[in-house]
């Protein structure tokens, strides 16, 4: 290929250069700058009134942070976030505040004992108050907790809608809370809203009303929940909510639980803002119900929409940029656009009031980002630049770090006895039957094709094998143990994985993640694992790493120099090696590939019917789709045709191939006597 | 007044505020049913609209209770506010879907809904910020003529509510049921690629579409003004509540449903606020989405599941 | 026999009322049409086979407009079509017939006729090319209140067919018109089309079916992975034994 040096150069450097920009350390060292910077800002302004709003700020971006989780991470529109906002609040303000009171007993004396209650006495009132008093860095973690739970409550009930009517039902949620609120003065004293809430002590240091100690706290609460969002987001947890986001049918049908994650990252996000309504109350004093309605729910919104959905340090950036503008910054431009309008006479410019026109601008900042800038201002992922020579013949290096995948708990499987077992399979849709009462026979280590014309419910049967879809009748045996019906994710920990006719790939992730999701069933660090990352954590991610590797390899070096680019950049036939690679990693006993060759030309088709006949020697057993029977002739020990939802042909490829019902088939009902004779001669 | 003529007053009432939400649901729920996207923004469109015919009436004249007209004079003028109103607010209509809503067609998942969100904020707050935020008082043309029912009274207003409705009702169902374009647009909804193939201009229909909804929300918001003398920034977001979930109730894009879902909301409403407490109907009314949505997302008279995930 | 025009065609000298020339369709990155060549006479009824993803719905989603072909020309009666919208190509007579029908499930059997004469605007031809449309589908008129959704598999072919004829195409196409319905409805949907040809309308079909095909056929291209691997008259691709092998996805261009 000629380039001119010049070109060469600049593909060579300019890569490089961003590349060194975006690393690990560049990022670690830029992050430890604006700590820095965030820890020094009081002593340079010492301005209470900026300091109060910078402390304010932290309180959405940790917010932020946690609806981006439910948001960005899991891709579940909450428009009803504000309401654990709520929660937590009221959480802490209940148990610190003086709202209630209950009369005292013997029953509150171990926990004055403990702390958590003081004994009220009032001039000329008979009975003694309990008044609650506990500490608020013991209440953190509770109404993290609390809020956590009512996040898995009214998240439970979306779990199978769809994103618009998702988001209406959450912003039901998110309008009842404050409602609620306000009218149930026992608990939150209605709309006058709760007082005295108890402010922080440590080490006997009251932060009272100063604004700089609640400043540093709320800086390390930003620092602890970022933390927490990026060990979460580059961990088994955070790939199965991005799986998720990306297609959550794929998703399940690579071993994700769906139901348990969407409520893990609903628990999670809730429990941000359950902390940071803690916070938030403890620095006002007072929870009111106008400061969890939905217009703040909306704020956060548009918060990480600005910053750019997914991505930690874009909304973080959102939610300050967002906060300072209207604390510190839009007064100033207020007054710069009033001497705007006294100079060149236009009126409306002198009297415009940007502070009062908040809303309109969050309004303005929704439709154009979402018209020109949908990725936000920090998008979550680069696009990739062209590979250098050097990197695309690159050996990865290998970590140290010596680890093991999860054995999945599989039958011995008897190679004389069929490794699946189809029994009356069948499946109506409205009032078409799909598939008529199929049996079905596939030995151990064979390769078994599934032919036939359009229509005749081949997808339709590998749906019902993987529990994609529910079957209406009959039973399917894997290796002796009845699986029909099961959930497409544990059918895959039983031990089958497929591809998709269509390709479902995660395209916004990487390959090396789209395969990684694939070991969803053979790792288990959960989100405390990913966040704590201990060295049994740290092994599992290793060795599933090293496992994506190896099978990447499979395909030569097809794969393996594009692990770090997106799966939308890949080419056609990439894709569908990509899909292969990601569902082999299941160590699937059974694996159902649906017109792998789909797309490709006849080279193509040939090098992967080499690379199906690798993965049998490798002993994972092969049911695939296919309509070039030339691929079906070189590879399959056995041919099953289908028509019309029955089995009308089974035999060798040659016997197939000769059967008259087959021709039938496909050619059309009338069988010509020319095809016939020609079949004869 | 004994139980029944409580009952029936509220009735009365009820079916007003039905009616009047089902206006607002009808519009919301034809765009719906044509390209599947909840517009957030249909609302404040009610709003604006409520504003328009108080300036229209305004600019006739009419402001405050004094002037009171009879026949076809009072006639008259409320076809002159209910047109100038109409179109207004179906131009806006359009003009949402021109700017905001056509650069998104076929852009799969929320973005679209989260920019009708954005534009809803715009309407709400330009309104707040140019009127301000108290209410205004509409014009009330309408002599005080009412009937007595027993204990309960309907007043002219309410008939008038009932007979606008109702005419703007029909005569939206005349036009989905049998003019060509109406046709089109039922064709569009149930099948947007073969509609296509009929020839079909799938942008002007969903234009159409937008206007008559917006065009129909307009006249809901002069009605509102109308029957309760006022009108004030606020008026989308509560009613534009109530009128949501009678969509979602009687199943989300379809109009016969949205209009008796309006009506049972309306009766809903009263009902609760009479015989619960007032500040317990929002949560009520938010629960019934809520359960409609987990339960029945195709609502009382469903149709077809929506395609878009 | 070598594969290519096994018998040279009847009407050559008349000018085609479709055509493709060295289209090439593209599905995001997939190739799916390679170079594509197709001709229709005016008057004739050529079906277009092929097996599975063979590229055969592509071919009619390109005569429609909703693909667009990357190289190549597609003309009608004389004009380049390719970059002409959907809605133009059916005022200039084309009309569909869709892929499992697609009618209009909640309107009625009259209102589906009434949409596939959409674009026109002369009530009283439109009535009388009704009654036409009834004297072919007589069962089309005893259902025409019913509502469409309802109907079964057989009976939608015919309200289907007859809706792309309330439009008065010169050139009707149909996406496998045989799919999904039972023998009895098939002969009697091909001996329709042949009816429907003699009237003087041209028909491009897509079809699996080859041998119901070609026996109303004058014309004939086989499609295999994109490519036309054989074509020929009907009557001589009903002899050649290649056509199996071309339908099975076995045929290597030569």
């Amino acid at each position: 290929m000629s380039t001119s040096p010049l070109e060469q150069a600049r593909r060579g450097v300019l890569p490089a250069f961003w590349d060194r920009v975006r690393s690990e350390e560049w990022r670690r060292g830029v992050a430890l700058v604006l700590v820095l910077a965030a820890c020094a800002f009081p002593l340079i302004d010492h301005n209470e009134g900026d300091l109060d709003a910078a402390a304010n700020a932290t309180a959405f971006a940790t917010l932020a942070l946690g609806l981006n989780i439910v948001v960005g991470f899991a891709g579940l529109l909450d428009l009803g976030y504000a309401a654990f906002f709520a929660i937590g609040a009221y959480t802490y303000g209940i148990f610190s505040s003086y709202q209630i009171q209950p009369e005292w007993s013997s029953f509150w004396e171990p926990f004055q004992w403990l702390g958590f209650v003081s004994r009220l006495h009032v001039d000329g009132v008979p009975i003694d108050h309990a008044h609650f008093q506990v500490s608020f860095w013991l209440m953190l973690p509770v109404s993290a907790l609390v809020a956590a739970f009512f996040g898995i409550a009214f998240g439970a009930p979306t779990l199978r809608l769809k994103g618009d009517y998702l988001a209406i039902v959450t912003l039901g949620f998110g309008e009842i809370v404050p409602i609620v609120a306000r009218n149930t003065p026992y608990l939150t004293n209605g709309a006058q809203g709760l007082n005295g809430a108890l402010p922080p002590h440590l080490f006997g240091y009251n932060f009272g009303v100063q604004s700089t100690p609640f400043y540093y706290l709320g800086v390390a609460l930003v620092v602890f929940l970022i933390f927490v969002s990026v060990r979460l987001k580059d961990s088994r947890i955070g790939r199965a909510w991005l799986a998720i986001r990306e297609d959550e049918i794929a998703a399940e049908a690579m071993g994700v639980n769906r139901t348990k994650l969407k409520l893990l990252a609903f628990a999670v996000g809730a429990g941000f803002a359950g902390m940071t309504g803690t916070f938030y109350v403890a620095k006002l004093q007072t929870a009111t119900p106008e400061m969890f309605t939905f217009p703040v729910s909306v704020m956060l919104l548009v918060m990480i929409v600005l910053g750019g959905m997914g991505s930690v340090a874009g909304v973080v950036v959102g939610a300050l940029l967002l906060q300072l503008l209207q604390s510190w910054f839009l007064q100033d431009i207020s007054e710069w656009i009033h001497w705007l309008g006294r100079t060149t006479g236009i009126g409306f410019l002198e009297k415009v009031d940007l502070v009062q026109a908040i809303e309109l601008i969050f309004g303005i900042i929704l439709v154009v980002m979402m018209l020109y800038r949908r990725q936000g201002l920090i998008p979550e992922r680069r696009a990739v630049t062209a590979l250098t020579l050097a990197q695309q013949t690159a050996v990865p290096s290998r970590s140290g770090l010596k680890g093991e995948l999860k054995p999945l708990h599989r039958k011995a499987v008897d190679p004389k006895l069929p490794l699946l077992e189809i029994r009356g399979l069948a499946k109506a849709f409205g009032g078409i039957q799909a598939v008529k009462s199929l049996d079905l026979t596939v030995m151990p280590g064979s390769i078994v094709a599934v032919i036939g014309p359009n229509g005749s419910g081949k997808t339709t049967f590998f749906n019902l094998v993987t529990g994609l879809t529910r079957p209406d009748g009959g039973k399917v045996t894997l290796a002796g143990e009845d699986i029909t019906g099961l959930g497409p994710h544990i059918v895959v920990e039983k031990g089958i994985a497929r591809t998709f006719q269509n390709l479902r790939l995660f395209p916004n992730m990487t390959l090396m993640e789209n395969v990684l999701v694939g070991t969803h069933t053979r790792t288990g660090t959960g989100a405390l694992g990913a966040v704590i990352r201990p060295p049994s954590v740290r092994h599992e991610e290793a060795a599933a790493r090293e496992r994506v590797l190896e099978v990447l390899t499979i395909f030569g070096n097809r794969l393996m120099p594009r692990r770090e680019h997106l799966a939308r950049t890949l080419s056609y036939a990439n894709r569908r090696r990509l899909e292969i690679a990601r569902a082999v990693i299941t160590e699937p006993m059974l694996l159902l590939l649906d017109e792998p060759t789909a797309g490709m030309n006849p080279t193509e088709t040939l090098e992967l019917s080499d690379q199906i006949r690798g993965l049998r020697d490798r002993g994972i057993t092969i049911l695939l789709i296919e309509h070039k029977l030339n691929v079906v002739n070189e590879i399959a020990d056995k041919v099953i045709v289908l028509d019309h939802g029955e089995k009308i042909a089974e035999g060798s490829p040659e016997e197939v191939h000769r059967n008259e019902e087959v021709l039938r088939a496909y050619l059309g009902r009338t069988a010509t006597a020319a095809v016939r004779a020609a079949a004869a001669s | 007044m004994d139980f029944f003529d409580v009952l029936l007053q509220q009735i009365i009432n009820g079916v007003s505020l039905g009616a009047m939400y089902a206006l607002l649901a009808l519009g919301f729920t034809m765009v719906y049913g044509i390209i599947e996207l909840i517009n957030f923004a249909h609302f404040n469109v009610f709003m604006v609209g409520s504003f328009v015919g108080l300036w229209v009436f305004q600019a006739m004249g009419f402001s405050g209770q004094e002037q009171v007209l009879y026949g076809l004079p009072l006639i008259g003028i409320l076809l002159v506010g209910l047109t100038v109103t109409m179109l207004a607010t179906g131009f806006l209509g359009v003009a949402i879907e021109r700017i905001a809503l056509r650069p998104l067609r076929g852009v799969s998942g929320t973005a679209p809904m989260i920019t009708t969100i954005g534009v809803s904020y715009i309407l709400f707050n330009m309104v707040l910020l140019t009127i301000g935020a108290n209410t205004l008082n509409y014009a009330n043309p309408l002599p005080k003529v009412s009937w007595d029912i027993g204990q309960a009274t309907l007043r002219l207003r309410e008939v008038l509510l009932w007979a606008v409705s109702l005419v703007l009702m029909l005569g939206l169902h005349y036009f989905v049921r049998h003019t060509k374009m109406g046709k089109a647009m039922q064709a569009t909804a149930q099948d947007q690629e073969a509609a296509r193939m009929m020839g079909v201009d799938v942008d002007r229909v969903v234009v159409l579409a937008f206007f008559l909804g917006s065009a129909l929300a307009g006249a809901a918001g002069m009605i509102f003004g109308l029957y309760y003398n006022y009108t004030s920034f606020i008026i989308g977001y509560t009613a534009g509540l109530r009128a949501f979930t009678a969509a979602v109730l009687g199943g989300i894009g379809n109009i016969p449903g949205a209009m008796l879902g309006g009506v049972l909301i309306g009766l809903i409403e009263s009902l609760g606020g009479q015989y619960l407490e007032v500040r317990w109907t929002d949560v009520i009314i938010f629960s019934i989405l809520v359960l409609v949505l987990v339960f029945r997302p195709t609502g009382l008279f469903g149709r077809a599941a929506p395609s878009k995930s | 026999m070598p594969i290519s025009d096994v018998q040279p065609r009847q009407q050559s000298e008349r000018p085609p009322l479709l055509e493709f020339k060295g289209v090439d369709t593209y599905y995001g990155e997939l190739h799916v049409l390679k170079g594509v060549n197709y001709r229709v006479g005016t008057g004739e009824i050529v079906c277009l086979l092929g097996g599975n993803a063979s590229g055969k719905s592509t071919t009619m989603k390109t005569i429609l407009g909703i693909v667009k072909p990357k190289n190549g020309t597609v003309s009608y009666a004389g004009e380049t079509i390719n970059n002409l919208p959907t809605a133009e190509r059916v005022k200039r007579g084309i009309a569909p017939v869709p892929e499992a029908r697609r009618l209009f499930p909640r309107m009625s059997v009259r209102e589906n006729l009434e949409m596939g004469a959409f674009i026109r605007n002369d009530k009283a031809e439109i009535e009388s090319d009704m009654d036409r449309v009834f004297e072919l589908f007589p069962r089309v008129k005893e259902r025409l209140r019913q509502t469409a959704g309802t109907l079964s598999g057989g009976e939608q072919q015919m309200v289907a067919m007859a809706r792309a004829l309330m439009a008065r195409p010169s050139l009707l196409c149909m996406d496998e018109p045989s799919m999904g319905l039972s023998p009895l409805y098939v002969e009697q949907v091909f001996d329709l089309i042949q009816a429907i040809n003699k009237q003087g309308t041209t028909i491009f079909m897509v079809e699996q079916n080859a041998n119901m095909a070609l026996s109303i056929a004058s014309y004939g291209y086989v499609l295999q992975t994109g490519e036309v691997v054989l074509h020929g008259s009907a009557q001589s691709l009903r002899d050649n034994e290649m056509i199996q092998q071309a339908y099975l996805g076995e045929m290597k261009k030569q």
